[in-house]
C-alpha cells in the first residue's frame, strides 16, 4: 500500500529532520551559565592601585561585576557605556568591579586610561576569579544583589541602559529567568 | 661520596612512593584536562589547548589534585562553574545518556534497513520501477500463457526481443510453479494470489515492451527450436546470484569504508604542539611521541643511567624532556648526571625543575639536599630541604639514611666550611663550561619580609646593554630558599639549544604570580651590578634588592 509506505518514510525522517533543524538552532559554543541565582563565589582581587577588594566586603550592596580584556573588541565597545552607567549610580549601593583577564597589566592600564575608566579595576592573572564565574565569552558581565546572590549575566558587549535596568533589579533582588546574550563577544 | 648519593637516588627511585607520585599528578592532570572541553576553542580538550584559558584550567586541575581533591571531585567543580557542557564525554544518565544510547540505535536500525533493501532488490531483479498495466494485456498474458503461444528464442540469440521472450518463459515458470506450491497446499492462498498477481504484472510489462518493439512479431522471428537447454537457465540464475553478491558486496564494503574512515581519521588528526609539529599523530607518520614514547624513553634513560653510560642517559632524558619539557623524573636523573659531572649548579637547577613539576619528589628532594649540604655547604638550605623530604618519606630505610644525613647536617652555616668542594670531590671554582653563566642570588635584608613563599624566580639575560625587550635566556625556579646558585646555560635559551651571546645583561624577578611575561606592583627586582657578563663567567652574583612599583 503506497499510503503505508509514506507513512513509514515519514515516521523515519521526520525525527531526523526536527533533530537537524533543532541542531541549527543551537550555538554549539555557547555555554549556558549555571550560577544563575546561586550565591557568588568569593573572591579577593588586588586593584591596579594596590589595594585589595573583596567580595564578601561589598555585602548590602549590589555588584556589577564586569570581566574584560584590553584586546577585545567588544570590550573597548562597552568602555564608554559603563563608564556612563557608573556615573549614573554611582551615588546608589551599587558597587562597579572591573576584572581584567588573559592580559598584560601594562595593557589593561592603558585600557583604563585611554576610555577614563573611574570604577575599580584589578587583574585576574592567574585565571581563578574567571573559572569561578564559568567565564568563557569577552566581555561578560555579572549582577549580584545585596544578599550576595547572581541574579544576571550578560554575555558580549552590554549598553548603559540594561545595566543600569539590571542593577535596579539587583538591588530589588529580582532574579532574571534567563541570562543575555549580546551579538558582539570575543573569545581568544 | 657521590657514589652513596647516587646509591640512595635508586634506592628512592626503587622506592614506589616516589617513582609513583610525580607521574601520577601529572598523568591525572592530564587524564582529568583530556575530558574537559576548552572552553573557548573549536572541539579541544582542555589537555591539547595552547589557550591561555586551558592552561589556566589545567592549573587549577594540578593545584585541585595537589591539595587532595578526587578527580571527581575537581570534574564536579568544573561542571559547576559551565554545567555539563564542559565534560568532552555527557553523563550517561538522565537526558544525556541518549547521546550515548541514540547512535547505536541509528546504527543498528540503518543496518536492518540495509539489509531489508538489498533483499527486496535482489528479490525484484531489477522490476523495480512500477509499470502502469493495461488490465487487457494483463489477461491477453493469461490467455497466451494457456494457449503456450509464447515461443522460446534461439539460445544464442542476444536481440532485445530473445531476452524479453526469455524474461517472460522465466514469469510463466514461476507462475506453474506458484501454481503447484498453492495446489500442493504449501502456500496460501493469499500469498499465492498476491505473488500470481505480482508475477502476472511483471510479465504483462515484459509483453507490453514486446508489443513497444517495431516490426518483428514474435510468433515470427524465432523459428521453431528444440526447447532450451537446462544449462541456459543454470547461466541465467547464476547471473541473477552474482548481482545480489556484487549488492551484497558493494553495502559491506560501503560501511567498513565508512567506519574505517571515522574511527582512523579522528586517531590520527590532533592539534599541532608547536611550529614543527605534524597535524597527524605517530599514528599516521610517527613523528610525534606519544605520551607511551615518553615513557619508552625515560626507560632508556633510566636503564643507561643505571649502567652509568651517561651519554645514552644524556640522550634520552634530552629526548625525554623535547617531548615533555616539565618530566620531572628525567630532569632529576638530569641533574645527578650534572652533579657527577661536577656541575653542583646545573644540577641544582634541573632538581629545581624537578621539583617544580613535582614538590614531593623524593629522588629530586634527596639530591638536592645533598646538593646543597655537599657542594654548596649551604647548610641552612639543605636541613629545610631534608625537613620537607622527612615529612613525605615513609618509614623504612630511605626514611632512616634521611634522619642520618640530618643529623649529620652542621646547624649553622658559620661552621668554618670544609674546602669548597663538590660531591665528586672537584674543585668547584673552575670555571663552567663555555656558554655558560653562573652565579649566587641572594635577598637585601632590607626587603627580606616581602618575599612571597609561593613566588617564582625568574631569571632573565638580555642582549648586552639591554634590560628590556625580548630575551635571550629565561630560568624559572619556583619557589625559591635563598641564597641559591644559578647556573644560566643554552638549555635555558629562548631559541632551544642556541648558545648564549658573548655577552648578556642579567636581570632577576621573584614574581608574586609566576607569570614571566608580566611585572606586578609587590615583585623583586634585581640586576647583576657590572652587566654585562660574559659568557663563562661564574660570579654573576645579583641580589634582590628592589621592589617593583
Amino acid at each position: 500500500m503506497p499510503w503505508r509506505r509514506v507513512l513509514i518514510t515519514l515516521i523515519i525522517i521526520a525525527p531526523l529532520l526536527w533533530l537537524f533543524a533543532f541542531g541549527f538552532t543551537r550555538d554549539t559554543k555557547y555555554i549556558n551559565s549555571p550560577l544563575l541565582a546561586k550565591p557568588a563565589t568569593p573572591f579577593t582581587v588586588t586593584l591596579f592601585d594596590g589595594q585589595k577588594l573583596t567580595l564578601e566586603d561589598l555585602r548590602g550592596k549590589a555588584v556589577f561585576l564586569n570581566f574584560w580584556s584590553s584586546w577585545c573588541p567588544p570590550c573597548r565597545a562597552e568602555a564608554p557605556d559603563l563608564e556612563a552607567a557608573w556615573q549614573r549610580v554611582k551615588d546608589k549601593d551599587v558597587v562597579f568591579l572591573g576584572v581584567a583577564i588573559q592580559d598584560t597589566e601594562k595593557n589593561a592600564l592603558d585600557f583604563i586610561k585611554e576610555f577614563n575608566v573611574t570604577y575599580p579595576n584589578g587583574r585576574d592573572a592567574s585565571g581563578k576569579i574567571s573559572i569561578d564565574y564559568g567565564v568563557w565569552g569577552i566581555p561578560e558581565s555579572f549582577f549580584i544583589d545585596p544578599q550576595g546572590r547572581i541574579t544576571y549575566k550578560h554575555v558580549g558587549g552590554i549598553r548603559a541602559a540594561l545595566v543600569t535596568a539590571k542593577l535596579e533589579e539587583a538591588l530589588k533582588g529580582i532574579m532574571s529567568a534567563k541570562e543575555g546574550k549580546g551579538d558582539y563577544q570575543s573569545i581568544r | 661520596m657521590f657514589s652513596r648519593i647516587i646509591l640512595l637516588a635508586i634506592l628512592f627511585i626503587a622506592n614506589p612512593v616516589f617513582s609513583a607520585e610525580p607521574p601520577d599528578l601529572e598523568e591525572q592532570t592530564r587524564a582529568i584536562a583530556a575530558e574537559l572541553r576548552c572552553v573557548v576553542c573549536q572541539n579541544l580538550s582542555v589537555a591539547d589547548s595552547p589557550s591561555e584559558m586551558a592552561q589556566q584550567m589545567r592549573a587549577i586541575v594540578r593545584e585541585q589534585l595537589q591539595a587532595g581533591k578526587t578527580p571527581q571531585e575537581v570534574r564536579d567543580f568544573f561542571v559547576s562553574k559551565y554545567g555539563e557542557w564542559v565534560l568532552l564525554a555527557p553523563k550517561t544518565e538522565g537526558f544525556s545518556l541518549l547521546v550515548w544510547v541514540l547512535p547505536f540505535v541509528v546504527l543498528i536500525a540503518g543496518l536492518i534497513l540495509g539489509i531489508w533493501l538489498i533483499r527486496s532488490w535482489a528479490t525484484r531483479e531489477g522490476a523495480a520501477e512500477k509499470i502502469d498495466i493495461d488490465p487487457g494485456i494483463a489477461s491477453r498474458f493469461r490467455s497466451e500463457l494457456t494457449a503456450d503461444k509464447l515461443t522460446r528464442p534461439d539460445p544464442e540469440d542476444t536481440s532485445a526481443r530473445a531476452q524479453l521472450l526469455r524474461e517472460g518463459m522465466r514469469y510463466i515458470e514461476e507462475i506453474k510453479e506458484l501454481e503447484f506450491d498453492f495446489q500442493s497446499g504449501k502456500l496460501g492462498e493469499a500469498d499465492y494470489t498476491a505473488l500470481r498477481q505480482e508475477t502476472e504484472t511483471k510479465a504483462a510489462a515484459v509483453l507490453k515492451q514486446l508489443d513497444a518493439l517495431p516490426a518483428e512479431r514474435p510468433a515470427k522471428a524465432p523459428p521453431k527450436k528444440p526447447a532450451p537447454s537446462r544449462a541456459a537457465e543454470k547461466t541465467d540464475e547464476r547471473r541473477r546470484s552474482v548481482r545480489q553478491w556484487q549488492l551484497v558486496g558493494g553495502a559491506a564494503f560501503l560501511l567498513i569504508f565508512g567506519i574505517s574512515v571515522g574511527v582512523f581519521l579522528t586517531q590520527s588528526v590532533r592539534p599541532r604542539a608547536g611550529e614543527e609539529d605534524s597535524i597527524t599523530g605517530g599514528f599516521l607518520t610517527g613523528t610525534t611521541p606519544a605520551d607511551g614514547d615518553v615513557q619508552s624513553l625515560l626507560n632508556e634513560g633510566k636503564a643507561a643511567f643505571n649502567k652509568e653510560e651517561w651519554p645514552r642517559a644524556i640522550q634520552a632524558f634530552k629526548k625525554t624532556l623535547a617531548a615533555d619539557p616539565s618530566n620531572p623524573e628525567a630532569h632529576a636523573h638530569m641533574a645527578y648526571i650534572l652533579l657527577q659531572a661536577g656541575h653542583a649548579d646545573g644540577a641544582l637547577l634541573a632538581f629545581d625543575k624537578a621539583l617544580a613539576a613535582a614538590p614531593n619528589y623524593g629522588m629530586a628532594l634527596w639530591g638536592k639536599g645533598m646538593t646543597l649540604y655537599q657542594s654548596k655547604q649551604d647548610y641552612a638550605a639543605a636541613r629545610q630541604v631534608f625537613e620537607k623530604l622527612l615529612q613525605v618519606t615513609p618509614a623504612g630505610q630511605g626514611r632512616a639514611e634521611v634522619e642520618k644525613v640530618l643529623a649529620e647536617i652542621p646547624l649553622s652555616d658559620k661552621s668554618p666550611p670544609p674546602q669548597k668542594t663538590t660531591a665528586t670531590g672537584k674543585d668547584t671554582s673552575a670555571p663552567p663550561s663555555a656558554g655558560q653563566i653562573s652565579g649566587k642570588i641572594s635577598i637585601d635584608p632590607k626587603i627580606k619580609g616581602k618575599i612571597d613563599s609561593q613566588a617564582t624566580l625568574f631569571i632573565i639575560a638580555y642582549g648586552a646593554g639591554s634590560t628590556a625587550g625580548a630575551p635571550v635566556a629565561v630560568a624559572k625556579i619556583d619557589r625559591p630558599v635563598f641564597p641559591l646558585s644559578y647556573t644560566l646555560g643554552s638549555e635555558n635559551s629562548m631559541m632551544q639549544g642556541a648558545p648564549l651571546p658573548d655577552k648578556v645583561s642579567i636581570t632577576v624577578r621573584l614574581d608574586k604570580d609566576g607569570n614571566g611575561s608580566t611585572r606586578e606592583p609587590g615583585d623583586l627586582l634585581g640586576e647583576y651590578k657590572k652587566n654585562p657578563a660574559a659568557s663563562g663567567a661564574t660570579n654573576v652574583d645579583i641580589v634582590l634588592d628592589q621592589v617593583a612599583k
